[in-house]
């Protein structure tokens, strides 16, 4: 339980820095943000401090919450040695550097700087989680995170491009190599069976003897190589000093590039101790640190030196995970200390100075030390450490590394070299902790700047580090830091390893070849206005930057190609679906051919009938095809459709048959009012190329379309032929409907009672479409340049014509009046005797529906809206929805169950007055929810897609007719059409 | 014997329907939809256990149709309307801004 806290600690700090930046808070100076957000990581320090005595003395802490038990899957936490000294590390330094982030960005006027902290405290407990987290899973996730986060603070600058350009190069690399560290993170899941690092470190051995173990660690070394910037993916993270400097002093030394650290120290019980590791791990490692004390040797910015001896840093401790012995087990965290000690405190004296100068570049900095001295002293402090040199901490650092490489379990081949790189690197790094020194504090001051020393609390934030790197040196054995050492550097070893922190032992090899780095550095110091220089011209710049925006270049190539794959024919993708579907099936799923012996044609009445029926569908469906106008092909859709419910009808099955017959009316009508709207010359050109197809297009879509029918007749014969012929749940339908809902329709039981929730959330999609069809057209109909909202047009012409304009005979707009209440009354005898009888809320709402598409039909548009003004589309949808909820409640209330039977009629004592068949129950309720809302939703699919747009309305033939009957004096308008049709054509 | 003649009708339609859909009448690729709901719709219904003399009624005597897949077809009819519905205001959509009803002239989909 209590291993959660130091992370609960900070993710308050997130959630208040969030707050603060929420509310008019942000405008707070931003010291006093600093001041108010830093107890969060100090407390996370503080929890951490606290449990510690239990884990130096060897336990474990374990806290988990199930995550998903069915997989075995937990949320963990875990708190030992390697966990601790990482989370003290990362609270620490985070307290220190909100503090300090307050008063570097008080200089900054106008902008609230809130952002910043949010940013920092999200990654603050990303970092934390990833060092507590205790199984793969977790892990992971925290490590996306400070991935994301840190873009975030990478381009917190964001209107400088470069800015921009560094994050998204970050979040690139490190987020690419998140992606394998995923693979192989879940696949030394599958290896070891377990998620959590406990149970897969105990599986060590299995783990490197399986074939897949060299993937799992390529995998998982690509991203941790990535994160920890080593080479060839080190170029990120100079590029990520664009960050404001308190964030880089935090990332980009102490806390998320030591995260690929931290994991391989963290596996290497598991993973290591092969030779592949050690390899691995040396090379890369080594090389990296060459690279990086090298470049970083070159460097006049102060942000860009500290970058390039922070990723030589890294690439040391990454080789001594890879060594393997016990020495090098003390060496890294004894190193991991050290430098996030001195690099914080240089990182954020860096910062002061570039506050108070206004510039990091060595060429122009020099003399520092007369107008800041407590910053100088700060410095001085943290370069000695840097430098390797006694008393301070970073000397022990420098001699335990030497000793690790010329360890003897080193291959004498390797040996050598090894010794010579660290020792070279050893002597770079020290030049340039002198460098700093030496040109950025000392010396004449190359430019005027009027630089004063910085608040305290400013320059106490890297104090306190740089301190922490001589009193460790000075004291004489610091029980409490080596025990935690030891215990970090066992958790990372696998076995006991013993660390004890006095500075000497006496003259041996190490102390010989750290003298010679020493040596060397002073002399490449003594002389650095001549050698770097040449080193600059010798070498050049070269970098990887090209070949990363060569890659870059690739995949926006990539891309290219895509858009030219992707043409954007529809009809081209939907033949390579289908080409693929065929391809599948035929392929892979190797369905054997059903045997196609033909029984006896026994023809009865029945089967005949339905034989007919088929081929009706079948033939109607054809001719849609083959009719060249749209209105007749639409007709011959219907009539297709109609053949099915004929087919329903023949199961017998007439409630669906029903609502076949209703719904594909309703979509005929549908269809025809679209087509009314589109315009004349549109449907006439796609028809004309739709019927003047080359031959050769004409014969590929007909084999699409065969190979198609004959997969579907493979799956469909084999379906029907071998499926069951009793069925499990119909029986239990059939006994229950009318015991369990008093419904003798059990199809409609299915539907209202037993797969009531169903069909709530059916309602609601139909709803919902007919509610986007409304938003859609209303989008499409301001584009088209429609006002929004205006009252329908009204011309006296429009009286005697329906939709398109075709004037229609008296009668069918008397029988039209007559229909509506008709299906009114239909609809509600089918919401009465539904349970019953066929019929149900669906056909219900669609008949009534049907009732007000024939007005649309006979009367227009404009009448029809002027006629039925009660007709309310979304009123009737949301009293529907909401009467179907309210019962369902109501039965909850009453029988404990949401859209439970209940017959209100029995309960009232009524039921004995009602006619047979005609219940007042919960049933007959949500029917006429269903039937209101359905109603609701087509009449605004009618009311959408058969509204005219202005430029439909009329045509000129129109406005010459309505002119010769005003003229004639026939007509009288209501307004001015002229004037309207001005205004149409302005728009 | 029904069952081959149900296969080859609902394949039958669902090949017209496929053909529709391949057509650059955008009206046409719609009412090639339908069918192919209308074909589905089918194949659900014809894929109940058993054919009944008699509807799926509680108060009939004999042996009833098959409940169970009445109402998935009966969901299923309803909602393929509401999603037809749909594709044809996006038709009218496009055919407003595209101002064509010819599939391979709305290539501005892509960006």
């Amino acid at each position: 339980m209590t291993v959660v806290i130091p992370l609960l600690a900070c993710a308050l700090g997130a959630l208040l820095s969030i707050l603060l930046a929420l509310t008019p808070a942000r405008r707070l100076p931003a010291p006093a943000l600093g001041w108010l957000i830093a107890p969060a990581p100090a407390l996370a320090f503080a929890a951490l401090l606290a449990l510690s005595p239990q884990v130096l003395a060897g336990e474990t802490l374990t806290w988990r919450i199930a995550w998903m038990p069915t997989l075995g899957l937990n949320a963990t936490l875990t708190l030992d040695g390697l966990s601790l000294l990482f989370g003290l590390l990362v609270s620490g330094i985070g307290a220190l550097v909100t503090i300090y982030a307050g008063y570097y960005f008080s200089g900054h006027e106008g902008s609230s700087e809130a952002r910043f902290f949010v940013f920092l405290t999200l990654f603050m407990t990303a970092m934390l989680g990833l060092v507590l987290a205790g199984d793969v899973i977790t892990l992971f996730v925290f490590w996306e995170g400070t991935s994301l986060t840190s873009f975030l603070l990478v381009g917190y600058k964001f209107k400088d491009e470069a800015a921009r350009q560094a994050a998204f190069r970050a979040l690139f690399i490190t987020g690419g190599g998140g992606i394998a560290l995923l693979a192989g993170l879940v696949l030394l899941m599958v290896l070891s069976g377990s998620a959590e690092f406990g149970a897969i470190l105990a599986q060590g051995t299995q783990l490197r003897a399986h074939w897949l173990y060299p993937v799992v660690v390529g995998l998982i070394a690509l991203g941790a190589f990535t994160k920890s910037a080593q080479f060839p993916a080190h170029f990120w993270l100079p590029g990520a000093m664009s960050a404001p400097t308190p964030a880089s002093a935090y990332l980009h030394s102490a806390t998320m590039v030591k995260a690929g650290v931290y994991l391989l120290a963290r596996l290497n019980p598991a993973l290591g101790y092969t030779d592949l590791w050690f390899w691995l791990l040396s090379v890369v490692g080594l090389t990296t640190m060459l690279v990086g004390a090298y470049i970083g040797f070159k460097q006049n910015d102060l942000k860009a030196l500290l970058a390039y001896s922070t990723v030589s840093q890294l690439g040391a401790l990454i080789a001594m995970i890879g060594q393997d012995t016990e020495i090098a087990f003390k060496a890294l965290t004894v190193s991991l200390t050290a430098h996030a000690l001195y690099k914080s405190a240089l990182f954020l004296v860096t910062g002061i100075v570039d506050h108070e100068t206004g510039t990091r570049d060595l060429q122009q900095l020099g003399g520092l030390w007369r107008a800041m001295p407590f910053t100088f002293a700060v410095a001085g402090l943290a370069a000695l450490s840097m430098a390797g040199l006694p008393p301070l901490f970073g000397f022990l650092a420098k001699e335990t590394q030497l000793a690790t490489i010329t360890h003897p379990s080193v291959p004498p081949a390797a040996s050598a070299i090894f010794t010579a790189i660290v020792v070279v690197a050893g002597a770079l790094v020290l030049a340039q902790a002198g460098l700093i020194v030496l040109d950025g504090f000392l010396g004449a001051p190359r430019r005027k700047h009027h630089a004063h020393e910085a608040p305290t609390p400013m320059w106490m934030a890297p104090a306190l580090p740089a301190l922490g790197s001589l009193v460790i040196g000075l004291l004489p054995e610091p029980e409490w830091l080596a025990t935690l050492l030891a215990r970090a550097a066992s958790a990372a070893s696998g076995a006991k390893v013993k660390v004890s922190l006095a500075l000497w032992t006496g003259i041996n090899i190490p102390l010989v070849l750290s003298a010679v780095a020493v040596l060397a550095g002073s002399t490449l110091l003594w002389t650095r206005q001549r050698v770097r220089p040449q080193l600059a011209q010798a070498t050049g710049n070269w970098q990887l930057e090209p070949i990363y925006r060569a890659v870059l270049r690739g995949i926006d190539g990539l891309a290219w190609l895509t858009t030219r794959v992707q043409n954007g024919q529809l009809r081209l993708y939907l033949a390579v679906m289908l080409v693929s579907l065929i391809v599948m099936v035929v392929g892979v799923g190797r369905l054997p051919l059903p045997a196609l012996a033909l029984p006896s044609l026994a023809l009865n009445a029945g089967a005949l009938l339905r034989l007919v029926l088929l081929a009706l569908t079948t033939g109607a469906a054809l001719a849609s095809v083959l009719l060249r106008r749209d209105l007749f092909a639409i007709l011959a859709l219907a009539a297709s459709g109609l053949s099915i419910a004929g087919l329903m009808l023949l199961e017998p099955a007439p409630d669906i048959a029903l609502v076949q017959v209703v719904v594909e009316v309703l979509t005929a009508v549908v269809l025809v009012l679209v087509l009314t709207r589109l315009p004349a010359s549109q449907r006439a050109r796609a028809a004309e190329f739709t019927f003047r197809q080359s031959r050769f297009g004409l014969l590929r879509d007909a084999l699409l379309a065969l190979g198609t029918s004959a997969v579907v007749f493979v799956l469909v014969f084999n379906a029907l032929s071998t499926r069951p012929r009793t069925s499990q749940l119909t029986p239990f339908f059939e006994q229950n409907a009318k015991p369990l809902t008093s419904a003798n329709d059990i199809v409609g039981a299915i539907i209202i009672d037993f797969r009531g929730l169903d069909t709530l959330i059916e309602i609601a999609v139909f709803s919902a479409a007919g509610m986007a069809i409304y938003v859609l057209l209303r989008y499409a109909s301001r584009k088209a340049g429609d006002r929004e909202d205006e009252p329908a047009p009204r011309y006296a012409l429009q009286r005697l014509c329906g939709v398109g304009d075709m004037c229609l005979s008296p009668m069918l707009r008397v029988l039209a009046r007559f229909m509506l209440p008709l299906t009114m009354v239909l609809g509600v005898s089918h919401i009465l005797l539904g349970h019953d009888q066929p019929g149900d809320g669906f056909t219900a709402g669609v008949i009534i529906a049907l009732g007000v598409a024939s007005w649309y039909v006979v009367y227009g548009y404009a009448e029809t809206k002027r006629r039925l003004t009660w007709l309310k589309a979304s009123v009737l949808i949301g009293v529907g929805l909401g009467i179907a909820v309210i019962n369902g409640m109501i039965a909850a209330w009453v029988n404990g169950a949401f859209l439970s039977p209940v017959d209100f009629g029995r309960w009232l004592g009524i039921s004995a007055f009602l006619p047979k068949g005609v219940y007042l129950s919960t049933a007959t309720l949500y029917e006429l929810a269903i039937c209101l809302t359905v109603l609701g939703s087509a009449v605004l699919m009618l009311d959408t897609l058969g509204r005219p747009r202005d430029a439909d309305t009329e045509t000129e033939a129109q406005l010459a007719a309505i002119a010769q009957l005003r003229a004639s004096g026939a007509v009288t308008l209501p307004e001015e059409p002229q004037a309207q049709q001005q205004g149409n054509k302005e728009r | 014997m029904m069952d081959l003649l149900t296969a080859l009708a609902i394949s039958a339609l669902f090949g017209v329907g496929v053909f529709q859909m391949l057509r650059r009448n955008l009206i046409r690729s719609a009412i090639g939809l339908a069918i192919l709901s209308n074909a589905i719709n089918l194949f659900l219904l014809a894929a109940g256990a058993y054919r009944g003399e008699v509807a799926a009624y509680a108060n009939l005597a004999g042996q009833r149709s098959d409940a169970l897949p009445q109402a998935l077809v009966l969901t299923a009819i309803v909602i393929s309307m509401g999603g037809f519905a749909l594709i044809l205001a996006m038709l009218y959509v496009l055919s407003v801004r595209y101002k064509t009803s010819d599939s391979d002239e709305v290539k501005g989909l892509r960006h």
